[in-house]
C-alpha cells in the first residue's frame, strides 16, 4: 500500500519542478543582462556617434517598411484560413525577379532615366502582377485542395512549395545574383529636419505608407475587405450571408501577393539585387513582423514590421559591440531570430493581436 | 466528336502542355536527356516529354465524375486522350515555336529565360527543326493520348500489366548505376544489358518481356494466393515474415562487398539520413511536433565530437595532454558525451518552446536552426567552432586496424546504428510512451485531461530526437572527416523532413525507403542533384494533397488522417464549409 503512494507522490514531485520556468526566468535574465550591459557598454564606449545611430535607425525603419508590407500578406491570410503561408517569402521574390528583366530593357534602351517615372511605375506593375498571380496559383493548386485538414498539413505543403517556387525560378531565370539597373533619380540624398537621408530611403517609406494606408482603406471600406473580415470571422456563417468564400479566400491572396510584389521593387530599391534565395529571409522575418504585432492585425503588422527592422539594424552594434563581440553585423539573423523566439514564447499573441484562446 | 472536344478535354490539354512547357523552361528536359533509357534509341528527356503527353491523355480520359442533376457526358476515352493529348503537344509546340522565331528575330532570349537553350529546342523538337518539332509535337500528343486514353477502355488487369510494365523499363534504366555496379561485382557480364549509362535495345525487351509476363501471372494467381496467406497458421506466417527481415537484413550485410566503394559511400549517405529520418520521426512522426531546425541537433553532434576528439580543436589542443591521457579524445568515449550534451541541448530548446501550437514549433525550431547556424558561421564563436574555415582533422573512429573510413566500414557503423535506433523506435511506438505520443498528437487537451503530461512526454521526443540527429552528426564528422558550417543549413532539415514524408509519417520501413528515394537516387543520378529541392517541394506538395500518409503508411497514422474525412468538424470548427 505503502509504496506505490510514495512512488507516485514522488513522480508529483517531480513534475512539480518547474524545469520550464526554471529555464524561462534564466533565459529572459541572461538576454535583459545582456541587452542592458551590451547596450550600456556600447555607449560607454562612444564608437558610434548620434549620426551613425540615425542613419541605423533610418536604414531599419526603411528596411521595416518592407517587412511591414510582405508581413500584411501572411496576416491577411493567417486571418482567413488560420495557416502559415510559408511560400509567401517566393511570391515576393517572383514578382521583383520578374521585374528585373523589364527594368534591365529599360535600362539598356536608356528609356528608364529619360522617363524614370513611367519605368518605375511599369517595373512596380509587372512585378505585382507576377505576385499576384504566384499568389493565386499558390492557393489554387497547393492550399485549396487541403481545406479542412490537420493544422501541420497546410504548413508542409507550403515549405514545400516554398523550394518548389524557388528552385522553378532558379531553373527559369538561372541561378547567379543580378544586379538591377541604376536609377538615377532615385541616387543622392534629401536632407530632412537637418539630417541628410538618402532618397532611396525616403521614397520606400512613403510608398509603403501610402500602400498600406490603401490596404487599410479597402479592408475597412470595400465589399471584398468586408467579405474578408466575415470569412475569418466565421467561415460557416459567412457562406450562409451570401458571401462567396472561395473567391474571398483567393482576393486575400491576391491583394498579399500584389503587396508582395510591391515590396519586392521597393526592397530592390535599396539593395539592388536579386537572386532567386532572395525571397526567404525577408519572409521569415515579415513573418516575424506579422508575430510581433499580432499576427491577423494589419495595423499590427505595420508597427511589427517597422520595430523589427530599426531592432535589426541597431541591435546587433548596439548590443553587442560593449560586450567585444567582433563583427556583430554577422549576427543580425540572431537578433531577428531571436526576437521571433523571445515573442513567440512571451508573448504568443502579439502586440495587437487577439488572446490565443480566441483564435485557435 | 463533339463530346470529345468539351471544354474539360481542352483545358485537361492546356494543362498537360503546361506542365511538359514547365518541365522544359526549368531546364529538366536538357539535363535529362544526358542520361539515356535505352541507349541510343531514346534519353530521360525525350521519355519525359512522352510520358507527360501520355499522362495528359491519361488523366483526361478519366472516367467521369457522376455529378447530380446532370448526364455524364460519355464519349470514347481514346477520343478523350487524343483531343486533349494533342492540345498539350499543340500548345508545346506552339511556345516552342514563338521562342525559335524570337530567337531568329535576334531576340536574346536566354538572358531572360536561361533554359531556352539549343540543345532544350532541339530535344523539344526532336531534331526536326521547328515547324518539324511542332507538327510531330501535335501527332504525337494525339497518338500518346489516344494510346493512353484507349487504356481505359481495357481490363483493370491488363492496364496494370501495361503500366507496370512500363514503371519497370524507367526503373530498370534508371537503376543502371547500382544495378550495374551489382553485376560488375558479382564478376557477371553486364554488356548485354547496360550501355553507356542505359538499357541496351536487348535490355529493354527482355526487361517488358520479363516484367510484362510475371505481373500478368501474379495479378492472375492474386485471388488464389491471397487465400493461401489467409489459410496459412499463424506460426508458418511469423516464421515466413521472420525469413523475409533475414534476407533482408543478410542483403544489407553482403551488398557493400558487391556493389564497390563508390555505391557503398552512397549507401552510407543512405544510412545517414535513414538515422536522421528516424530521430526527426520520433519528433514529427510519433509526437506530432515539426521540427523545421532538426539540423541543429546534427550540427550539434558534428561539432562536439569535432571539439571533443579533433587535434584542431581549441579544447584537445589547449588541454590536449589531459584529455589524451584519460582517453578522451577517442572517438567511442567521446560518443556518449556528444549524445548526453545534445540531448541537453534539445531538453533547453524544447522546454520554453514546447507549449507553443503546432505551426508556431515548427517557425521557432526553424528560427533555432538559422541561430546555431549563424552562432557556428560568426566571428564571435570561430576560437571555438572554427567559424568559417570549419573544424578539420576529426580523426577517424578507432580501432585503426579497422579502418572505419573505408566507405564499407562507414557503412557497416551506421547499418549498426540505423539497427539500434529503429529498434528503440519500434519498440517505443507501441509502448506506453508511444501510445501516450499517439494520443497527444490526435488532440493534446483530451491527452492532457486522460492523465498525460504533454509537456513531458513532448519535451522526452525531443530529446530522443535530439539524441538521435546528435549521432548522424557524429557519424557524419567521422565519415567526411572535417566539418564545415555550410554542411548545417535549413536544407537538411528541409531533406530529413521530405524523407519521411515521402516515406510516411511514423513509419519505420518508410524512413528506409524515403531516404532511399530522395537521398539514394540523386547521389547516383548525377543529372537529378540539380532539381533535388525542386524535386523535394514537388514531393511535400504532392505527398500532402494526393497521400498524406506516405508511400509506406503506418496504419494508425493512416487512419488519423483519413477520419477527418467522416468527422471534418472535429478538427477545426471552421474549415468544413470550404
Amino acid at each position: 500500500m505503502t509504496t506505490p503512494k510514495t512512488s507516485s507522490s514522488r513522480r508529483l514531485r517531480f513534475e512539480r519542478l518547474p524545469l520550464r520556468r526554471i529555464i524561462l526566468i534564466s533565459l529572459s535574465i541572461a538576454i535583459v543582462y545582456g541587452v542592458v550591459a551590451g547596450s550600456a557598454a556600447t555607449i560607454r564606449l562612444g564608437t558610434y556617434t548620434a549620426a551613425d545611430w540615425r542613419t541605423l535607425v533610418i536604414n531599419g525603419i526603411a528596411r521595416g517598411s518592407v517587412y511591414a508590407l510582405i508581413a500584411i500578406g501572411y496576416t491577411l491570410v493567417y486571418g482567413i484560413l488560420f495557416m502559415i503561408n510559408f511560400a509567401h517569402g517566393e511570391v515576393f521574390m517572383a514578382g521583383a525577379y520578374t521585374a528585373f528583366f523589364v527594368a534591365v530593357a529599360f535600362g539598356g534602351s536608356g528609356y528608364l532615366n529619360e522617363h524614370p517615372l513611367i519605368s518605375i511605375a511599369a517595373i512596380l506593375i509587372v512585378s505585382m502582377v507576377t505576385s499576384t498571380l504566384v499568389a493565386i496559383i499558390l492557393e489554387r493548386v497547393a492550399y485549396r485542395p487541403l481545406r479542412g485538414a490537420p493544422r501541420l498539413v497546410p504548413l508542409i505543403t507550403a515549405i514545400g512549395a516554398s523550394f518548389f517556387l524557388q528552385y522553378t525560378f532558379r531553373g527559369l531565370y538561372g541561378a547567379q545574383a543580378r544586379a538591377y539597373p541604376t536609377i538615377n533619380i532615385l541616387e543622392g540624398t534629401w536632407t530632412i529636419f537637418g539630417a541628410s537621408i538618402l532618397r532611396k530611403q525616403v521614397i520606400v517609406i512613403v510608398a509603403a505608407v501610402l500602400l498600406w494606408v490603401a490596404l487599410f482603406a479597402f479592408v475597412a471600406k470595400t465589399r471584398t475587405g468586408r467579405s474578408m473580415r466575415a470569412v475569418g470571422e466565421d467561415r460557416e456563417i459567412a457562406a450562409l450571408m451570401g458571401i462567396n468564400v472561395d473567391r474571398t479566400i483567393v482576393a486575400t491572396f491576391a491583394i498579399g501577393g500584389a503587396l508582395a510584389g510591391a515590396a519586392g521593387i521597393l526592397y530592390v530599391f535599396l539593395f539592388n539585387q536579386v537572386i532567386f534565395t532572395m525571397g526567404f529571409f525577408p519572409g521569415i522575418k515579415a513573418f516575424t513582423a506579422a508575430v510581433l504585432g499580432g499576427i491577423g492585425s494589419v495595423t499590427g503588422a505595420a508597427m511589427g514590421g517597422l520595430l523589427l527592422g530599426v531592432l535589426e539594424a541597431v541591435g546587433p552594434n548596439l548590443f553587442l559591440t560593449g560586450a567585444e563581440v567582433p563583427s556583430p553585423n554577422q549576427l543580425q539573423p540572431v537578433v531577428a531570430f531571436g526576437i521571433l523566439v523571445l515573442v513567440l514564447i512571451f508573448l504568443p499573441g502579439g502586440f495587437l493581436g487577439a488572446p490565443e484562446e480566441k483564435r485557435a | 466528336m463533339r463530346a470529345a472536344l468539351t471544354g474539360d478535354n481542352v483545358r485537361a490539354g492546356l494543362i498537360g502542355g503546361v506542365v511538359v512547357l514547365y518541365l522544359a523552361l526549368v531546364g529538366m528536359i536538357e539535363r535529362f536527356q544526358d542520361r539515356d533509357v535505352i541507349t541510343g534509341v531514346i534519353g530521360l528527356g525525350t521519355l519525359l516529354i512522352l510520358i507527360g503527353l501520355a499522362g495528359t491523355g491519361y488523366m483526361a480520359s478519366r472516367p467521369p465524375k457522376p455529378r447530380s442533376g446532370q448526364e455524364p457526358v460519355s464519349a470514347n476515352p481514346a477520343l478523350k486522350g487524343l483531343v486533349a493529348g494533342a492540345v498539350a503537344g499543340a500548345l508545346t509546340g506552339g511556345v516552342i515555336l514563338v521562342l525559335e522565331l524570337l530567337i531568329s528575330a535576334g531576340a536574346d532570349v536566354r538572358s531572360v529565360l536561361a533554359s531556352v537553350t539549343p540543345g532544350m529546342l532541339s530535344t523539344l523538337e526532336f531534331g526536326l527543326g521547328s515547324f518539324g518539332g511542332a507538327a510531330i509535337l501535335v501527332a504525337l500528343g494525339a497518338a500518346l493520348g489516344a494510346g493512353t486514353g484507349a487504356l481505359r477502355l481495357l481490363s483493370d488487369h491488363a492496364r496494370d500489366t501495361v503500366t507496370f510494365t512500363v514503371t519497370s523499363l524507367l526503373l530498370m534504366s534508371l537503376l543502371e548505376p547500382i544495378l550495374g555496379a551489382v553485376l560488375d561485382g558479382l564478376g557477371l557480364p553486364e554488356r548485354w544489358l547496360y550501355q553507356g549509362g542505359g538499357l541496351t535495345v536487348l535490355g529493354a525487351i527482355l526487361t517488358v518481356v520479363i516484367a510484362g509476363t510475371a505481373r500478368w501471372f501474379w495479378k492472375q494467381r492474386e485471388p488464389q494466393r491471397k487465400e493461401a496467406v489467409a489459410s496459412m497458421p499463424a506460426d508458418r506466417r511469423s516464421l515466413y515474415r521472420k525469413l523475409a527481415v533475414f534476407a533482408a537484413v543478410a542483403l544489407l550485410v553482403v551488398l557493400p562487398w558487391i556493389v564497390g566503394s563508390f555505391i557503398s559511400d552512397v549507401l552510407g549517405t543512405v544510412g545517414l539520413y535513414v538515422l536522421l529520418g528516424l530521430g526527426l520521426n520520433i519528433v514529427v512522426g510519433y509526437a506530432g511536433l515539426l521540427d523545421l531546425g532538426y539540423v541543429a541537433f546534427f550540427a550539434v553532434g558534428a561539432y562536439a565530437t569535432g571539439i571533443l576528439t579533433s587535434p584542431a580543436s581549441y579544447l584537445v589542443r589547449e588541454e590536449g595532454q589531459l584529455f589524451a591521457e584519460k582517453g578522451f579524445t577517442n572517438f567511442w568515449v567521446a560518443l556518449p558525451f556528444v549524445v548526453i550534451i545534445a540531448i541537453i541541448i534539445g531538453v533547453l530548446i524544447g522546454a520554453p518552446v514546447l507549449r507553443l501550437r503546432g505551426d508556431y514549433l515548427a517557425i521557432v525550431t526553424l528560427g533555432f536552426g538559422e541561430i546555431i547556424r549563424t552562432l557556428v558561421l560568426s566571428d564571435w564563436l570561430s576560437p571555438y567552432l572554427g567559424g568559417a574555415q570549419g573544424l578539420l582533422r576529426v580523426p577517424p573512429a578507432p580501432p585503426d586496424a579497422l579502418d572505419l573510413r573505408a566507405p564499407q566500414n562507414v557503412y557497416y557503423l551506421i547499418l549498426v546504428f540505423c539497427g539500434i535506433a529503429a529498434f528503440v523506435a519500434w519498440r517505443l511506438s507501441d509502448s506506453r510512451v508511444g501510445r501516450a505520443w499517439a494520443a497527444m498528437r490526435e488532440d493534446e487537451s483530451v491527452a492532457e485531461a486522460m492523465g498525460i503530461s504533454v509537456i513531458r512526454y513532448k519535451l522526452l521526443a525531443f530529446a530522443m530526437g535530439a539524441g538521435v540527429g546528435s549521432l548522424g552528426g557524429v557519424f557524419f564528422a567521422a565519415k567526411i572527416g572535417s566539418i564545415f558550417p555550410n554542411s548545417f543549413g535549413l536544407l537538411v532539415s528541409i531533406n530529413v523532413l521530405s524523407v519521411i514524408i515521402l516515406g510516411g509519417l511514423g513509419s519505420i520501413p518508410g524512413v528506409i525507403v524515403g531516404s532511399a528515394v530522395l537521398v539514394g537516387l540523386p547521389e547516383l543520378l548525377r543529372e537529378f542533384a540539380e532539381f533535388r529541392l525542386l524535386i523535394y517541394g514537388a514531393i511535400l506538395v504532392a505527398i500532402m494533397i494526393l497521400r498524406p500518409e506516405g508511400l509506406v503508411p503506418n496504419k494508425r497514422r493512416q487512419r488519423e488522417l483519413h477520419a477527418r474525412e467522416f468527422e471534418l468538424g472535429a478538427t477545426a470548427p471552421d474549415e468544413a464549409t470550404a
